[in-house]
């Protein structure tokens, strides 16, 4: 019986607690982990992850706009201090209703990301604080930048 | 004919009149020294000289353009006092109008009307004690330093008439600063009166012919310079002035001929408190060999440079840090060395120049 | 008491490219609230839109005063996507450039510092000595400030003559000059007085909020991507990571600087190992990279840097997601500033080292 890896025993200890939730949990390489959720189900892996696996470390919140699959993916990187593995945090949300809970109970760094994401993509996080206006200029009106369907001017006006 | 002879014997009087031992003297008091020259180009040079001196402690170069060769920059105030005089005088929309004009240029008056109490050097037949200054009185010490009591009001005068909250705020805060270090101020004055037995500057002076006050009451000389620095504004003190949070503190709404007179008042203020730590505590104009005049500016000039010294060396102090070192700290300094006074004049009198 | 709402706007002297609301009751400060997006480019959106090796220096716009290792992470994600193993010579180039660039960073991030305490000498003595890395730089890479120096296979350029000699001789100034910046700076009173005890970030909340590079090693907590997850020539040079126990303003200045120590260790150890080969790997100008993600971890001078980029093929990103240290560092500030006197928040903010630049991307 060969020794897992570090991260082979974070993907299986994912698999078996939550057989149904996760959609797909794989190591990609040498400290990276990527696990893909349901939204629904999003809050009790994260939960799982930050106290029984010790992901504590918030790294990033991000928004990929995939329109011809007419969803958003949304990934958050959470870094672990004491096991030094990185998990993305996988979940997608339709892109005509783009809802999704907030975790800002689980990593209250994500407060800032979250708003970040929901202004330059549209989603939204459902119990978060403070949706407003945050890099954009407080007289914004020309919808959501990152999304792939938003047009660049060309020309200056 | 009669009208030439009238001109004639009027021209007569009149350079007889000027060309006079009294009115030479009045001149050279009142225009020369320690009059109205003396700190003008007291604040063209002490500019220059700080600028200078803080750009050698950090390693870059200072002005260097405009001015006498080896001394460049010696005339850049002059330059800068130009140009600032020659800009609009933008008056803020709250401001009050009346006091916004007029305090700032009463600042300066303020400054140089305590340098008329002040004795400099001895001068043969000049004055009532063959002193230089403008006008004599037997309780010197104790005007000037009601003079400089004035200024924390001039100074919330002046934030409260510029109209906008950031400039009340920091003349609030300049103000507390201020009015804290007048006490320190006062009672190492006080140990110095007590030692010498009058105000009168000149007998204050003529008093540490023996030993100078800096070695006979060496914590009263603490006490004083660190109390002048903070009423000067000066690092470590600054906060009314040149703080970061709120801009240029009280004076942030000044341009062109109030700011020239804000900053001139700082620098004659520079000129009075060092005079005045020179006279109370190293002894003045006393001093084997070198004349009377040599004297009393080099050791003005060790004050000057050590006072702009500390803006390089040290970061600024919060201002309730500055506050708890003013009343918690230099107060009780203060007294102790009050205390000490009596402990000398009972064990070793004759240490002391006042006879009981 | 009445509560007044203060702003510190962009045009600040000490507030630098972002606003900051302040609740200021009397003289304390009871809330902030930041107001950041002054300087937003959108280089995520624009990196969509260009090349791979386009976007070299649109990324490294991201935080101009670090810029060696801003491209670092872009590379490393890219090289990673694309699968191709950089040769041992270009890694310890990279070394030595990052490692510069993380103490000119780190001088001017100490001179911030020292703007908030009205420290004028220690300014002008840090960004004085940050001249002798920028010569350096100019002479490796031919640019002061912003390099982009670092292209996915390699370095651009080889080590030119002279640089060995010059480097060491500059190195052992440099040296010299800290042991006399601890005496005169970090043992000076008055600046002991305005730093310790200002802004204290205990070790749980600063991993709860995300907080990450010098700060998060000042609250006692050792994660430094360098010794976590060795990349470039890392794993090849000794040296330790500087963490200190109290979390206020003064540890992490003092982080900063032994981290500066440090680094003139390891470009010493770079230069003297650094073996013979090739600089790059060959790759065309506008590669094709096969479909994939990759998470790259960088350990920038203001803390750890980290680029997402998802590629569906061809030669442009899908999306390029930069998780900025300065953006990880933002919610230390509100956080910090509750219930200090208001003389108080240059420094926090100052010595949290946050740019600007980097928040809003």
């Amino acid at each position: 019986m060969s020794s897992k890896t570090l991260e082979e025993e974070i993907v299986e200890t994912l698999k078996n607690t939550f057989p149904d939730f996760v959609v797909d949990a794989k190591v990609q390489r040498k400290k990276r982990v990527l696990v893909t959720v349901k939204k629904d189900n999003i809050v009790d892996v994260a939960r799982f992850l930050k106290e029984k696996l010790e992901f504590d470390h918030i790294a990033s919140v991000s928004g990929v706009d995939y329109p011809d699959k007419n969803e958003f993916l949304v990934v958050y990187h959470v870094w672990s201090i004491p096991k030094k593995v990185l998990v993305a945090l996988k979940t997608s949300v339709p892109r005509d209703n783009p809802h999704l809970p907030s975790l800002i109970p689980i990593w209250e760094g994500a407060n800032y990301y979250e708003r970040e994401t929901w202004e330059m993509f549209g989603i939204i996080f459902e119990g978060h604080p403070n949706l407003s206006r945050f890099l954009l200029p407080e007289d914004w009106d020309r919808g959501y930048p990152f999304r792939k369907d938003f047009k660049l001017r060309t020309k200056p006006e | 004919m009669g009208i030439e002879m009238m001109i004639e014997s009027f021209v007569n009087f009149l350079v007889n009149l000027l060309l006079s031992k009294p009115f030479m003297e009045m001149l050279t008091k009142v225009i020369i020294f320690p009059g109205l020259m003396f700190p003008l180009l007291f604040v063209v040079f002490a500019v220059w000289f700080e600028r200078k001196l803080l750009a050698k402690v950090h390693l870059r170069i200072g002005p260097l353009h405009v001015g006498p060769g080896p001394l460049g920059g010696l005339f850049q105030l002059i330059a800068d006092a130009l140009k600032l005089l020659q800009k609009e005088i933008i008056v803020p929309y709250r401001a009050h109008k009346i006091l916004y004009n007029i305090l700032p240029l009463i600042m300066p008056m303020l400054s140089l009307i305590t340098i008329a109490f002040i004795p400099v050097i001895p001068f043969p037949s000049a004055g009532p004690t063959n002193h230089l200054v403008i006008f004599y009185t037997p309780y010197s010490l104790l005007v000037v330093l009601a003079l400089f009591a004035l200024r924390p009001f001039l100074v919330i005068g002046v934030g409260w008439a510029s109209g906008s909250k950031y400039t009340t705020m920091g003349a609030l805060r300049a103000a507390y600063q201020l009015l804290a270090y007048e006490v320190p101020i006062m009672l190492s004055v006080a140990s110095v009166v007590m030692v010498t037995g009058s105000f009168d500057l000149v007998k204050i002076v003529e008093s540490q012919s023996n030993l100078w006050f800096i070695l006979l009451l060496p914590i009263g000389f603490i006490v004083f310079f660190v109390s002048m620095m903070a009423e000067l504004g000066r690092r470590p003190f600054d906060i009314p002035h040149a703080e970061q949070e709120v801009v240029y503190g009280w004076a942030t709404e000044f341009t062109g001929v109030h700011y020239v007179c804000v900053m001139m008042a700082e620098y004659v203020d520079l000129c009075v408190v060092s005079t005045l730590i020179t006279l109370l505590f190293l002894g003045g104009w006393l001093g084997p060999v070198l004349p009377p005049v040599v004297w009393f500016f080099i050791k003005f000039g060790i004050v000057v440079v050590l006072i702009i010294m500390g803006r390089g060396v040290y970061p600024r102090l919060r201002i309730d840090q500055l506050l708890n070192a003013g009343w918690r700290i230099l107060i009780p300094l203060a007294l102790i060395q009050i205390f000490l006074v009596f402990f000398l004049a009972k064990f070793t009198p004759w240490l002391l120049p006042i006879t009981v | 008491m009445s509560i007044m709402r203060v702003r510190w706007g962009p045009q600040h002297p000490v507030s630098g490219q972002w606003a900051f609301w302040l609740d200021v009751d009397g003289d304390i400060v009871v809330n902030m609230e930041p107001d950041i997006g002054y300087t937003h480019r959108g280089i995520e959106k624009i990196a969509e839109n260009r090349t791979y090796i386009q976007n070299i220096p649109v990324v490294e716009r991201t935080s101009v005063f670090d810029a060696g290792n801003i491209v670092f992470g872009y590379v490393e994600a890219v090289e990673e996507l694309m699968g191709i193993e950089v040769p041992e010579r270009a890694k310890f180039i990279r070394t030595i450039v990052g490692e510069m660039s993380r103490i000119s960073s780190h001088l001017y991030g100490l001179c911030l510092l020292a703007i908030a305490t009205g420290f004028e000498t220690m300014l002008m003595w840090f960004v004085n000595d940050r001249e002798l890395f920028l010569d350096l730089l100019e002479m490796l890479t031919g640019a002061r400030i912003t390099y982009s120096f670092f292209i996915p296979g390699g370095v651009q350029r080889d080590l030119p003559q002279g640089f060995y000699d010059e480097t060491m001789r500059r190195l052992d100034y440099f040296e010299q000059r800290l042991k006399d910046y601890w005496k005169m700076f970090y043992l000076n009173r008055t600046f002991i007085t305005r730093t310790q005890g200002v802004g204290v970030l205990k070790r749980e909340d600063a991993i709860r909020l995300g907080v990450v590079g010098p700060n998060l090693r000042a609250s006692g907590v050792e994660a430094d991507v360098r010794k976590d997850e060795p990349y470039a020539a890392y794993d090849q040079v000794d040296f330790i990571v500087p963490t200190e126990k109290d979390g206020d303003a003064y540890a992490r200045g003092a982080v900063r600087f032994h981290e500066m120590e440090q680094s003139i260790s390891i470009i010493r150890q770079a230069l003297k190992r650094m073996p013979d080969g090739k600089i790059r790997v060959k790759v065309p100008v506008a590669p094709s990279v096969p479909k994939g993600e990759a998470y790259s971890r960088v350990e920038s001078a203001r803390g750890e840097l980290g680029y997402y980029i998802i590629s569906e093929g061809g030669n442009k990103p899908y999306r390029v997601k930069i998780s900025a240290p300065s953006f990880r560092n933002l919610p230390a500030m509100p956080f910090l500033a509750k219930n200090v006197p208001m003389a108080d928040i240059p420094t926090i903010y100052l010595s949290l080292d946050l740019i600007p630049l980097d928040v809003d991307r």
